[in-house]
């Protein structure tokens, strides 16, 4: 190797960093998770998604079909060092170590004060709820004399770096040594310093944790615990275990200084392998399944689930919707963090964009669009005549557009938010809009079957309670308009916000929740939306914008 | 080869509802099923997969011409078999075991349709004993594997592997999201297909090479 190299790296802002090559076998997405500045390798660094794009701008790399000489724009977990590089690493293409997590929640049920674990004041008297999410984890600490919450701290799932989705994560558990790779990533990387990071924040030592409730999807509780996912990769994805499991601290190695080995762990129960503890977690603390009138949960995130109730009958559905509505995969998508556009209004004659960013920056500055602006941007497109049914730009209103929102990138069109930024405009582009439909579409379909094969209607729900982080920026009258919740009316819709969390917590708080939730997970029916006839034909009617 | 024909038209424009009358009128103007079939279907789908390959179109939009195409076989292929019409090529299709995923498999099929080939469905989650079974009583020129779920690659290898040890010499296409070329190659398929417009190509080729 050549002494003392150096890579340049380009940040944000004009922030550059100086990164050592040490060893010029490794490829650039693991230099740089080594270095602070972990990718999204979000397909497993198989090379097979853009997540870890970098932009190289001088020198050269090395990949696997040969020499890429600057300027070219490379994968970085197919790319290794060739003597002297210079890159730039977009907003997009890094994993912020401060993800925007939802860690609030509306709880909707009365809840019994008589804690899972009975309290010792000043001894053992606070207890931790968690949620471990594919994508974000978040640790709440609750006192359990009063039932106060005290802290909350939330984060990526470390395993992110084995793959963005479960699929690809059963596929990395395969064999025993990454099955070890998984758990250590989720309980030492992830768990652990959230759950010391909530502690410093509620001011309280480790050692007054009587114990804790786990929510999570099935694949996620399997990876927690050790159990080989492998069975939930292939149809009938049986799980290895639904019920609620009650662990100790240290058989998933969670031993950090302070925590008693044996402090109890009591995993939710699940309800199938695609519709997890989380999904409990959520009929539960919504209280659908005790609303008078026919209710609907829909919890949008890395993957879409949906239940319905209807005269106390439960049913539910899980849909491969994919991340498009976190940001995931498309041009400028991000989640909703801090300086992502959250709203958008789109008109055309005269042409007219108003944005706003989480945390009020002006758009110059803006990181990202996260989900809420895309649908808003659907919804306001669709309504002025910019788009079309399909999702195309119409022709001729896109003539009436200043040029300098018009932009092209390979030939497809796309709309810049600002004005002629250069090539690393925030934009929305034709390739965003047919993967932003075919989420929506999937989501969309699993609503109308759901509810037709209850034989039921749009209007015949009386509340609709839409879970995950992506509801809480969203504008419920345009996800309504595009067909992402068809038919319904906004005064149906409630934003819950973080169920899985909320539910975890309530088991905590009431020990008689547990084996309410333990009753209500035997009792959901599981619909296999690829089985049902029409759904490939409601999915097809759906892709299209009202 | 007329492109304006408004049968052809709406086939492109994914308009399934014009699709049922526009076919009728074509019928009552003395077009048969087959002559329909060749010179309006057919037309409309390879301008699809052209436009799908130069970027044009994308995902949605081909899934609803290809649910457009669907409807006017609905009424052309009773009308087929009745006429005694048989194909120059046939193809098997299916979603490899484990996976029940089959909107992108349907697509292929649809495109494979469009391009004049027979094709008989066998649905999802299909072991390798089916696909060996159908590929003894069809004869057809071609099977399609598919697989939308990285994990059940390994059902698509050891399905092509069992095809070959029964000695079936049926040219293989494989496709779905997670395969890649190298992929294809590795697990002696004949031929890769990234997409469905690609899927045709693939089909194409290897029908040509057809002594």
């Amino acid at each position: 190797m050549s002494a003392g190299a150096q890579m340049v790296v380009e940040l944000d802002h004009g922030e550059r960093r100086l990164i050592p090559i040490i060893d010029e076998t490794r490829t650039l997405a693991a230099i740089c998770a080594d270095h602070g500045l972990p990718l999204n390798t979000r397909c497993g660094r198989r090379g097979l998604c853009h997540g870890c794009e970098v932009l190289l701008r001088e020198g050269s790399l090395r990949t696997d079909a040969g020499l890429i000489p600057a300027p070219a724009t490379v994968r970085a977990c197919q790319a290794r060092w060739d003597g002297g590089a210079t890159i730039q690493i977009p907003a997009r293409s890094r994993i912020e170590h401060k993800p925007q997590v939802t860690e609030t929640f509306a709880i909707a049920v009365p809840c019994a004060h008589q804690p899972l674990f009975p309290p010792e004041p000043g001894v053992r008297d606070m207890a931790a709820a968690i949620d471990v999410g594919t994508t974000t984890v978040v640790v709440l600490l609750a006192d359990l004399v009063t039932g106060q919450v005290l802290a909350r701290a939330g984060g990526f799932n470390e395993q992110i770096r084995f793959g963005d989705n479960v699929v690809t994560r059963i596929e990395a558990a395969r064999h025993p040594e990454t099955r070890a790779a998984l758990q250590s990533a989720v309980v030492l990387e992830t768990i652990q310093p959230l759950l010391l990071q909530a502690c410093a924040l509620a001011q309280r030592p480790l050692n007054r944790l009587a114990g804790g409730t786990i929510s999570g999807n099935t694949t996620m509780l399997h990876l927690l615990v050790g159990e080989d996912p492998t069975p939930l990769g292939v149809a009938p994805f049986t799980p290895r275990f639904l019920r609620g499991r009650k662990i100790s601290a240290d058989s998933i190695q969670l031993t950090p200084l302070g925590l008693a080995p044996e402090t109890p762990l009591q995993l939710l129960p699940g309800i199938a392998g695609y519709i997890g503890a989380d999904i409990t977690a959520g009929i539960y603390a919504t209280g659908m399944a005790f609303d008078p009138a026919p209710s609907l949960l829909v919890d949008i995130g890395t993957n879409g689930e949906m239940v319905l109730q209807n005269g106390g009958q439960l049913t539910a559905c899980a849909t491969a919707a994919g991340p498009a509505f976190e940001g995931c995969g498309l041009l400028c998508g991000t989640r909703a963090r801090e300086g992502a556009v959250s709203d958008l209004r789109l008109a055309l004659h005269p042409f007219q964009l108003a944005t706003e960013v989480i945390g009020g920056a002006p758009l110059s500055r803006a990181n990202g669009l996260c989900g809420s602006a895309y649908v808003d941007f659907l919804a306001t497109a669709r309504s002025s005549g910019l788009l079309g049914l399909t999702g195309r730009f119409d022709h001729a209103a896109w003539e009436s557009v200043p040029a300098s929102h018009r932009m092209f990138d390979d030939g497809r069109r796309a709309l810049a938010l600002g004005e002629a930024n250069g090539a690393g405009a925030l934009r929305v582009s034709e390739v965003d809009i047919a993967l932003l439909l075919q989420a929506k579409a999937a989501i969309g379909a699993g609503l109308e079957i759901l509810l037709q094969t209850a034989g039921l209607k749009a209007a015949d729900v009386g509340k609709l309670y839409l879970a995950g982080g992506f509801g809480m920026h969203l504008d419920v009258a345009h996800a309504i308009a595009i067909g992402l919740l068809p038919g319904f009316r906004a005064d149906q819709v409630r934003v819950v916000g973080n169920t899985a969390l909320a539910g975890a917590l309530l088991a905590l708080l009431d020990r008689n929740t547990l084996a309410e939730m333990e009753d209500l997970s035997t009792r959901v029916q599981v619909l296999e939306l690829n089985l049902v006839e029409h759904f490939e034909d409601s999915y097809i009617e759906h892709l299209m914008l009202p | 080869m007329n492109d304006q024909h408004p049968l052809t038209q709406a086939i492109i424009g994914g308009r399934r509802k014009d699709v049922p009358q526009l076919v009728q009128q074509c019928l009552d103007a003395g077009e048969t099923a087959g002559s329909i079939v060749e010179h309006r279907l057919v037309p409309g789908m390879a301008i699809v997969g052209d436009r799908f390959k130069r970027n044009e179109i994308f995902v949605p939009e081909m899934l609803l011409a290809a649910r457009a195409m669907k409807e006017a076989l609905k009424i052309l292929e009773p009308k087929l078999v009745a006429a005694g019409i048989k194909p120059e090529f046939y193809a098997v299709i299916g979603t490899v075991e484990g996976d029940l995923h089959d909107i992108g498999k349907n697509l292929v099929a649809m495109m494979w349709k469009g391009a004049n080939i027979e094709v008989i469905d066998l649905g999802v989650n299909v072991p390798a004993a089916r696909y060996i079974e159908a590929v003894k009583q069809h004869n057809p020129h071609l099977l399609g594997l598919s697989t939308l779920l990285t994990t059940t690659m390994p059902a698509m290898r050891q399905t092509v592997q069992a095809i070959r040890e029964a000695g079936l010499s049926v040219k293989i296409v494989v496709g779905g999201a997670p395969v890649t070329l190298e992929y294809a190659r590795e697990i002696g398929a004949d031929a890769y297909a990234a997409d469905a417009a690609s899927a045709v190509d693939a089909a194409m080729s290897l029908l040509h090479h057809k002594p």
